[in-house]
């Protein structure tokens, strides 16, 4: 089992974040590794259980995940992986947004818990916490900075 | 009813750096101006769970003698209760919780506390312990450090 852990300031009230990243269908519209998302058997996407169905843009990939927590006090969510074409297993991840009241932006974390199944665990390590998470809290910021 | 008080912010220094600076339970008034003179009780060490440190408010504004109730350096936590000071609160509990923003390498912190307030007053002594205390904390925490 290995670790990622990644976390940055978005420029952005933390309900604003919030509003962005509990939105479990809408990873197309801030994502600039996502290409279509779709919620499975027309459920809603704040509802606990659910599963996204979404594709990668460069190779059109098919990734599926399933909510499993959705606290908007803690403004928290976990999802697993059940499908994708990454060499990963035993995949959950959790995103939290918490508000820095000094200048009233927001301290987002994204880490995942997982099993590299082929290859050098580093590599995928790396792999996730640079071009998934960190990726998307620049492309995040980018989104929501204030002007 | 508790009341509530968190303050966060982003301190400019790794987290291995304002942790050891805020970790010494005796230490609070070499950098914070709001208090002066600091000792242990009993001559206990001040990273001895349970130990007891007592403070001045700077400028004659009394005594706090507070207990540290955890102290963690895995997860860069302490927490402590106050009990006895001159200030207008029963079933005083803090905590003060650093988290690494791995990008650029700084740090978020965010202080929490939870009491009652025994004057009526809450906006006073949230105004006193959030602005006062744990944001000024943080402001001179980050001058300090700043790069």
């Amino acid at each position: 089992m290995v670790n990622v852990y990644r976390s940055a300031v978005i420029d952005a009230p933390a309900d604003k974040v919030w509003a962005l990243v509990r939105d479990f269908n809408g990873l197309p519209k801030w994502h600039p590794a996502i290409g279509k998302s779709e919620i499975e058997g027309g459920l809603p996407g704040d509802r606990v259980g659910c599963v996204r169905r979404f594709t990668l843009k460069e190779d059109g990939g098919l990734l599926r995940e399933k909510l499993l927590t959705l606290s908007d006090s803690g403004r928290t969510l976990t999802y697993n992986i059940l499908v994708s074409p990454m060499p990963v297993a035993n995949y959950v991840a959790t995103m939290r947004v918490t508000p820095i009241t000094v200048g009233n932006q927001s301290f987002a974390e994204w880490w995942a818990e997982f099993d590299v199944t082929s290859g050098p665990e580093h590599v995928q390590v790396k792999d996730i916490g640079d071009n998934v998470f960190v990726v998307g809290f620049a492309a995040m910021n980018r989104k929501l900075a204030k002007k | 009813m508790a009341t509530k008080i968190c303050t966060s912010a982003v301190i400019d220094a790794p987290i291995e750096v304002v942790w050891a600076k805020v970790r010494d339970f005796n230490n609070m008034p070499q950098w914070h101006p709001k208090f002066s003179r600091s000792h242990i009780e009993g001559g206990a060490l001040s990273d001895e769970v349970g130990c007891v440190r007592n403070f001045d408010i700077a400028g004659g504004g009394g005594t706090i003698r507070e207990r540290l109730l955890a102290l963690s350096d895995t997860e860069y936590y302490f927490r402590y209760c106050i009990l006895t000071s001159p200030l207008p609160v029963k079933d005083y509990v803090a905590q003060l919780t650093l988290y690494p923003i791995t990008m650029g390498n700084k740090t978020f912190g965010i202080w929490i506390a939870e009491c009652e307030v025994t004057n009526g007053d809450e906006a006073g002594l949230i105004d006193a312990v959030g602005n006062g205390t744990f944001g000024k904390a943080f402001e001179v925490l980050n001058q300090y450090f700043a790069r």
